[in-house]
């Protein structure tokens, strides 16, 4: 997995390219640590090249959400779609996140 | 069964009779547009503009009867959708050949014999899939479009033996024409795109009314003749030939092919929830459109077809009742008893008809290629597809190539169509032999690689020629599994993979000794997942029972064993 960092308006804005499994999720959960540890961080995650997510990476984001509503921070996804989006379906995670269809109303979305 | 959004009145809902009336309308003029088809049929074979009109009341008559077979289902008869029959480029093309060589009785003879094949196959529409795979669907139909366009080629430039016959004005014509048609259907919005075809050749009509491409005595015919009469029977008799049978079969085949994807597609619109065909009413839907076709030769008119376009209209307007077939049905049978619209058509400009295929050869030719490669292909099903095409256009383009053989046959292989099936089964029956139904991987313990299951899966799927989305959720629940175990369940020794294929069944077999994986049926709460690894697996086995159609695991003197299903 590969993790390209950017930044826009004020969001950090997360690439994830390749496959989110038991291997690679550490890697995204440090990363989300180190960004989440800015007070009230806009965090943008863009799962458009992601080709694979297992049920390690999904504990991830989800640690993630907790950790952004307990200390102010934002946390969104975009970029969902096929595979990915039917497991997001599946596993009951498309109404627990903030999604956005396109990186740009995720940006909006997570800038506030 | 649910109703998905963009749908207005479902398939089993009733609406009001004004909405029935006003789509039922919009289905007449979409499906007049095929009308030009019998005409060219009438043409090829010689005869008389009276006679042209009758075949096409009687097209309109056998219509509105296969619309109704069709559409409400009536005993065995009908998939219940509105995915009514129209006369067919798919019995257009070996019709034109008969007409040639044998004339009407022999057009409709075998288009009887055709729709008897058609209600013959629709009895065994399952154990057909191994000799029909989807990529020999796709060529079939990608043949169908190719002769469409070169039909349309000839009938729009007036090409015979002789060589190129239409004039400047003639060319001009046509390619208005094309260019009316595909402007709308590329820039126009609403009624303008839906009815392209239609104001296309209206354009047509007017550019050629304006270049006096009109004769006198075609006008004079038109006007003379009654506004309301009994169409005459007295044309209609039937021969049979056992050579020029086969073109029909094989167009028996690929309206079988279609039927069946129309009735899915619209299985497909009306269910939020669909997960795979329901062959019951395919199957219904297929005898249907046989028994269309039957009634079609024997009232002395061409085969006709479950419409795609209509499929396409009713999804764009969210009209999908069966009882606009009532509307549908009445409004055919009124237009029988008009002459004057027969004759309207046999007039129509050669530019005009030739435009009208060509523009229609070009969706077919893509949607063809769209089934084609709808499934995994491996070098096997390259060969298949790349042979039969060049075979198939071999004939189109150096005809003297089936010369030799005898003049009934010269007709027969003489068409892409034809030529290009048969090789496309008989290499697709031959290349079946070596392909083994099951592979078997052993994942290492120290040298877990998700890249290499992925690659085995893609391998065997090409192999098989397995439907892609079955083979992605198998790819899934491979790599998902094999993660699991290695993190939770200790395995003692390697773990070995056997995936088994047949045309029905996908099953993926993951044995290996240790402590058995658990696959719950409820999913673990965000908690439970949050908490642990525990909970995490919890998390990737509920997926992994929810991915597959159905999971089997077995745990004996310390050996586990899991089974993946999934229907093909």
């Amino acid at each position: 997995m590969d993790l390209r960092q950017d930044s826009k308006e004020g969001v950090v804005v997360l690439d994830v390219i390749g496959r989110m499994d038991s291997s690679a999720a550490p890697l995204l959960q440090d990363r989300l640590t180190a960004v989440m540890a800015e007070p009230r961080a806009r965090v943008l995650i863009d799962l458009a090249k992601l080709d694979y997510i297992s049920s390690a990476g999904f504990r991830i984001l989800l640690l993630a959400a907790k950790r952004a509503d307990e200390t102010g921070c934002r946390f969104v996804l975009c970029g969902i779609s096929g595979r990915v989006r039917q497991l997001f379906d599946v596993g009951g995670f498309l109404e627990l996140f903030s999604i956005a269809e396109t990186r740009e109303e995720g940006v909006a979305a997570a800038a506030g | 069964m649910k109703k998905p959004l963009n749908v207005v009145y479902a398939a089993d809902e009733r609406l009001p009779a004004g909405i029935a009336v006003l789509s039922g309308l919009q289905h007449v003029g979409l499906m007049s547009i095929y009308l030009v088809y019998p005409v060219l049929i009438a043409r090829a074979a010689g005869s008389t503009a009276e006679i042209a009109a009758a075949m096409v009341s009687f097209t309109l008559v056998a219509l509105a009867v296969g619309t109704i077979l069709q559409v409400i289902p009536i005993g065995p008869f009908g998939s219940g959708y509105l995915c009514q029959p129209i006369p067919t480029v798919v019995y257009l093309v070996p019709s034109l050949v008969a007409a040639k060589h044998g004339g009407l009785p022999l057009v409709f003879g075998l288009t009887l014999a055709a729709g008897l094949l058609e209600m013959a196959l629709s009895r065994v529409l399952q154990r057909l899939r191994p000799v029909l795979p989807p990529e020999i669907a796709g060529l079939v139909v990608l043949f169908v479009g190719i002769a469409t366009g070169v039909i349309g080629l000839r009938v729009a430039f007036e090409i015979g033996e002789q060589g190129m016959a239409a004039g400047p004005a003639d060319i001009m014509i046509t390619l208005a024409t094309l260019a009316a048609m595909t402007g709308l259907n590329v820039w126009g919005r609403g009624a303008a795109r839906l009815f392209c075809v239609l104001i296309g050749m209206a354009v047509g009509y007017a550019i050629a009314a304006v270049l006096g491409r009109f004769h006198a005595s075609e006008l004079t015919m038109l006007s003379a003749s009654a506004v309301v009469a009994l169409p005459d029977l007295g044309y209609v008799d039937w021969q049979f030939d056992a050579a020029m049978f086969i073109p029909f079969a094989v167009a028996a085949v690929a309206a079988t092919l279609k039927i069946t994807g129309n009735v899915t597609t619209c299985q497909k619109a009306n269910d939020a929830e669909w997960v795979r065909p329901d062959m019951r009413s395919i199957s219904r839907g297929a005898l249907a459109d046989g028994v269309g076709t039957v009634i079609a030769g024997g009232l002395g008119a061409p085969g006709i077809n479950s419409s795609t376009a209509a499929v396409g209209l009713a999804s764009a307007t969210g009209v999908l009742s069966r009882h606009v077939a009532y509307p549908i049905a009445a409004i055919l049978l009124l237009l029988a008893f008009l002459p004057k619209l027969g004759l309207f058509f046999y007039v129509m400009p050669r530019p005009v008809a030739g435009a009208a295929l060509i523009f229609s050869s070009t969706f077919i030719v893509v949607n063809g290629m769209e089934i084609m490669t709808s499934r995994l292909l491996d070098s096997r099903k390259t060969l298949v597809i790349g042979l039969s095409l060049v075979a198939g256009l071999a004939v189109e383009v150096y005809p003297v190539l089936v010369r030799g053989s005898a003049s009934g046959l010269q007709a027969v292989l003489g068409t892409s169509l034809v030529l290009g099936t048969l090789v496309g089964l008989a290499l697709n029956l031959l290349f079946r032999i070596g392909i083994r139904r099951t592979g078997t991987l052993t994942v290492p313990l120290d040298s877990f690689d998700p890249e290499s299951l992925d690659q085995f899966l893609e391998r065997q799927g090409a192999a098989w020629g397995a439907r892609r989305d079955v083979i992605e959720r198998a790819r899934f629940n491979l790599v998902q599994s094999i993660e699991t175990i290695l993190a939770g369940c200790d395995p003692q020794g390697p773990l070995r993979v056997d995936a088994t294929f047949d045309e029905f069944n996908l099953d993926i077999r993951v044995s290996y000794p240790g402590a058995p994986l658990a696959l719950p049926a409820t999913r673990p709460t965000n908690e439970e997942i949050m908490a642990s690894e525990a909970g995490q697996h919890a998390l990737a086995g509920f997926l992994l029972r929810r991915f597959a159609d159905r999971v089997q695991c077995t745990h004996v003197a310390g050996h586990s064993s899991i089974l993946f299903h999934f229907e093909h």
